[in-house]
């Protein structure tokens, strides 16, 4: 089978850009996996992300190297229609998204841009509302609902497009905190119930870090590393160094362990870190 | 702004849009005012019918004593060549009546105009419009970008209203300025505006094309659009015989109007009453 | 000594939406606010109203000794209090930063010898290289734009400044890079600052005062420290305390200081938690054990 994501030695230099956003990249992504891409801000997360996508190079004057494939195939043999079928992109400006005058008819918009017939719509549009939780507001414009619903809007209408690959960039970082639960929400429900392939570019690896299989840190157009979460966060200090915010029991457990006062596993999440702490006071030293 | 529950939507937004050129474009070939007139009386209780709320139409009443203003200001201080005007007096000043006159027939038409646009737009949604111009089988590309520019119109609003906020951080104090420096400082609020505009038109082209939105429209697949939501208007019966009827008194009163002149004004009751009373007769 | 008093002020939009419903609280001299709440709780709101970009429609805000809903102020409020909005495009106007940097200053008369002066200044408070300074702000990074936006409002050297969202969209560098540089402002240059913003870690590790709102009304005002002891009041707001504090409040039955704020205070919570059961910690332990303590009088 084919990985769904197989970057091959790309590099990309913007139009007029002094160096290179990506610079020899090589990544492959299996079927299925949940990646989570991490790093500063220019490192070249987007550019990637966009080449997966195909923004880059349509969109985007430049000069690229390598190639990108999605199933198999080239992004760039591929046709606009097949690509957006295929890899679907949600942006982290949710007010940038919203192009039509309900939020029924922006889930509708991509629906009949791929030529879904009229039987399968309604269908369509219903689930994708239940799983962003937005049902309730299909029928509101865009200036009636909040910058988080409306993000929630933007992945529902990609997801009703049944995309194989659902790209979401940075898609907590203009939302307010209720908004960013209930989108790592979605996306742990994406986890658990479908097929798909979930690239999510985050700075808040609080809140992903325990659901993705893979974490890759992108710097200065480079991949510095990629491994599984607990094997990724093993050094939150180099992380920290890298540009990039570890969860916080994280880096409390690495210090800890860096005292001898620990040896267990670093914790990614709250509850794994409150048994790790107890277990630890109760048990006078790992 | 529109009314939540109004009989209009009975109707299909064609039927609303054939009503919104009877209402607003037969005024153009028609001199009479007492056509205007009634036109006006017509919009005013479709209005009423429509269920929408009479304080939105004050909001247009300083627009009307304005335009009122002006025009008959103009007659009155401008009257033309008066060697050939009949003269009145009232209240101490010289009035001419053919330009007073005048300036009364254009203002009846213009606010008929006017009246026709506020019924409208009192009583449709922009989804409505889209609807009508999609249904009339105006290539999706344009009806979209009609619908892009009428959302863009709601967020240039927003940003308008942030931008001042903002320059007013800086030190733009509206209220203590004079219109010249208010002027001067228009850079203040364009730049801004350009600026947030020009981003959001590149991520809003960036989002439709993840979306798959290629530019005539067509779907992936070939084959015509789906247009589901156009599915949801039905076209009645009363659809189209009120858009049949409507469109043909339209061309009725153009013929009548322009070709056979019987709304013209020289024939209006008015034009008679006008000049008896300032006894020209 | 206060500079800024809010006086039970209400605001609400022509729609009839009410954003504060009656709010009272001053701030004073060197203060570091953070004012945080959900979407719609009133924290933006409130923070225009300080700066007198939105007038109360009820009550009053006065700023030194000014009223801010008084006609022909703003000039005043402006070399009192600046405001850094979320999104800099809304704020910068200029073809060049250095012009950009110096319109504050330009407008309220500033000679052009004192007005370079003052741009060299702010621009190397802000870690803006001279370089750039023929730089069209519209084609920096969002980084540098924001940094622009604030040297600009510095330039005018208000004693307050509230930035709205100092943190959006920065990356873990940049963001403590601008909280790093409030800081400095405080403590250095003797400024006041607010911030609004819903990132909780930031705050914890920065702010003195927290002033939490819902629905309009304040929820809590009081210390950092005290107001994230509260979990439960906070999350009326659907704000929650950082992750290390939450951490530090789960092991407090333990034994553990439960007000940690930041991971550093957190590890030596725990440290001396477990130093307290354990007696000295095995780090400790490991010097010590090839190296038995002298007797005295072994030489």
């Amino acid at each position: 089978m084919n990985p769904a994501v197989e970057v091959d030695r790309l590099s990309w230099t913007y139009h007029l850009a002094a160096r290179p956003a990506v610079c020899d990249i090589s990544l492959t992504i299996p079927a299925g996996e949940f990646t989570l891409i991490a790093g500063p801000n220019e490192a070249g997360k987007t550019t990637l992300a966009m080449a997966i996508k195909g923004l880059i190079p349509h969109s985007f004057p430049g000069r690229r190297a390598g190639v990108v494939r999605v199933f198999g195939e080239e992004v760039q043999r591929k046709e606009a229609a097949l690509l957006a079928k295929q890899v679907g992109y949600v942006f982290s400006d949710p007010e940038a998204q919203f192009t039509s005058l309900t939020v029924e008819e922006e889930i509708l918009f991509g629906l009949e841009n791929i030529g879904v017939p009229e039987s399968e719509i309604e269908h369509r549009i219903r689930r994708a509302s239940e799983l962003t939780m937005i049902s309730d507001l299909l029928d509101k414009p865009p200036y009636d609902i909040s910058g988080g619903q409306k993000q929630r809007v933007a992945i529902a209408s990609v997801l009703a497009m049944d995309p194989e690959i659902l790209i979401l960039d940075e898609p907590t970082s203009m939302v307010d905190p209720l908004g960013k639960d209930l989108i790592v929400e979605i996306c742990a429900e994406l986890r658990r119930r479908r097929r798909l392939t979930l690239i999510v570019i985050e700075h808040n690896l609080e809140a992903f870090a325990a659901l993705a299989d893979r974490i890759v840190l992108i710097r200065g157009g480079r991949i510095e590393r990629a491994a599984a979460p607990r094997e990724f966060l093993e050094d939150p200090e180099f992380l920290e160094r890298s540009g990039v915010y570890p969860p916080q029991v994280t880096q409390v457990f690495a210090r800890l362990r860096a005292h001898g006062l620990y040896r267990g596993p670093l914790p990614l999440t709250d509850e794994e870190g409150i048994r790790a702490g107890d277990a630890l006071l109760r048990g006078a030293g790992a | 702004m529109v009314p939540v529950d109004s009989p209009f939507y009975r109707y299909h937004p064609v039927t609303r849009l054939v009503l919104l050129v009877f209402l607003s474009v037969t005024p153009l070939f028609v001199d009479m005012p007492e056509i205007n007139l009634g036109l006006i009386l017509a919009a005013l209780v479709l209005l009423r019918w429509g269920r929408v709320r009479m304080q939105q139409i004050r909001r247009y009443l300083p627009l009307l004593a304005t335009v009122a203003l002006f025009m008959f200001g103009v007659a009155f201080l401008a009257p033309g060549d008066r060697a050939h005007l009949a003269a009145f007096r009232l209240a101490g000043l010289t009035f001419y009546f053919q330009p007073m006159w005048w300036a009364f027939v254009s203002y009846c038409r213009l606010v008929a105009m006017l009246f026709g646009a506020i019924l409208y737009f009192s009583t449709n949604r922009e989804r409505d419009t889209l609807v009508a111009l999609r249904s009339l089988r105006i290539p999706f590309a344009v009806s979209y970008v009609a619908a892009l520019s009428l959302r863009s119109a709601g967020m240039f609003m927003e940003d308008f209203r942030t931008i001042r906020e903002a320059e007013q951080a800086r030190g733009l104090d509206l209220e203590s300025m004079s219109v010249g420096e208010k002027a001067k400082l228009y850079t203040m609020y364009t730049v801004p505006l350009f600026a947030v505009a020009l981003r959001r038109a590149d991520e809003i082209s960036n989002a439709l094309f993840a979306r798959g939105y290629t530019l005539s429209g067509r779907p992936a697949g070939g084959g015509p659009r789906t247009d589901y939501l156009r599915r949801r208007y039905p076209v009645e019966r009363r659809d189209r015989a009120l858009s049949a009827g409507l469109a043909a008194a339209f061309v009725v009163a153009v013929v009548l109007g322009k070709v056979m002149g019987v709304f013209s004004d020289q024939l209006s009751p008015l034009h008679g009453a006008a000049l008896r009373t300032i006894g020209l007769r | 000594m206060t500079l800024v008093r809010v006086e039970d002020a209400t605001f609400s939009y022509p729609d009839g939406t009410r954003a504060l419903d009656g709010v009272t609280l001053e701030i004073t001299r060197g203060e570091f606010v953070a004012l945080i709440g959900q979407n719609g709780s009133g924290k933006t709101t409130l923070s225009k109203c300080l700066a007198g970009l939105l007038r109360p429609t009820r009550g009053r805000v006065v700023v030194d000794g000014i009223d801010t809903a008084s006609k022909g102020v703003m000039k005043d409020l402006v070399r009192r209090i600046g405001y850094v909005f979320q999104n800099p495009d809304h704020q910068l106007f200029n073809a060049r930063v250095y012009d950009e940097i110096g319109y504050g200053p330009k407008n309220l008369g500033v000679p052009e010898a004192e007005r370079d002066a003052i741009i060299r200044e702010v621009a190397a408070v802000t870690g803006l290289h001279p370089d750039l300074f023929g730089e069209h702000p519209f084609f920096l990074s969002k980084g540098l734009r924001q940094r622009v936006a604030i040297a600009a409002t510095l330039a005018v050297r208000p004693q307050v400044i509230v930035v709205d969202e100092p943190t959006t969209g920065q990356d873990y560098r940049q963001s403590i890079d601008v909280m790093d540089f409030l800081v400095r402002l405080r403590v250095e240059r003797g400024h006041t600052i607010v911030i609004v913003t819903h990132e909780m870690p930031i705050v914890a590790a920065y702010a003195e005062r927290v002033v939490a709102l819902r629905g309009g009304r304040i929820l809590m005002d009081g210390a950092a420290r005290e107001v994230f002891s509260r979990p439960d009041v906070l999350a009326e707001t659907f704000v929650k305390p950082p992750q290390a504090t939450r951490l530090a409040h789960a092991w407090a039955r333990n034994g553990v200081r439960g007000d940690a704020l930041t991971v550093d205070e957190l590890v030596d919570a725990m440290r001396a938690a477990l130093a307290a059961r354990d007696g000295p910690p095995a780090g400790r332990l490991e010097a010590g054990a090839a190296h038995p303590p002298q007797e005295a009088g072994d030489v």
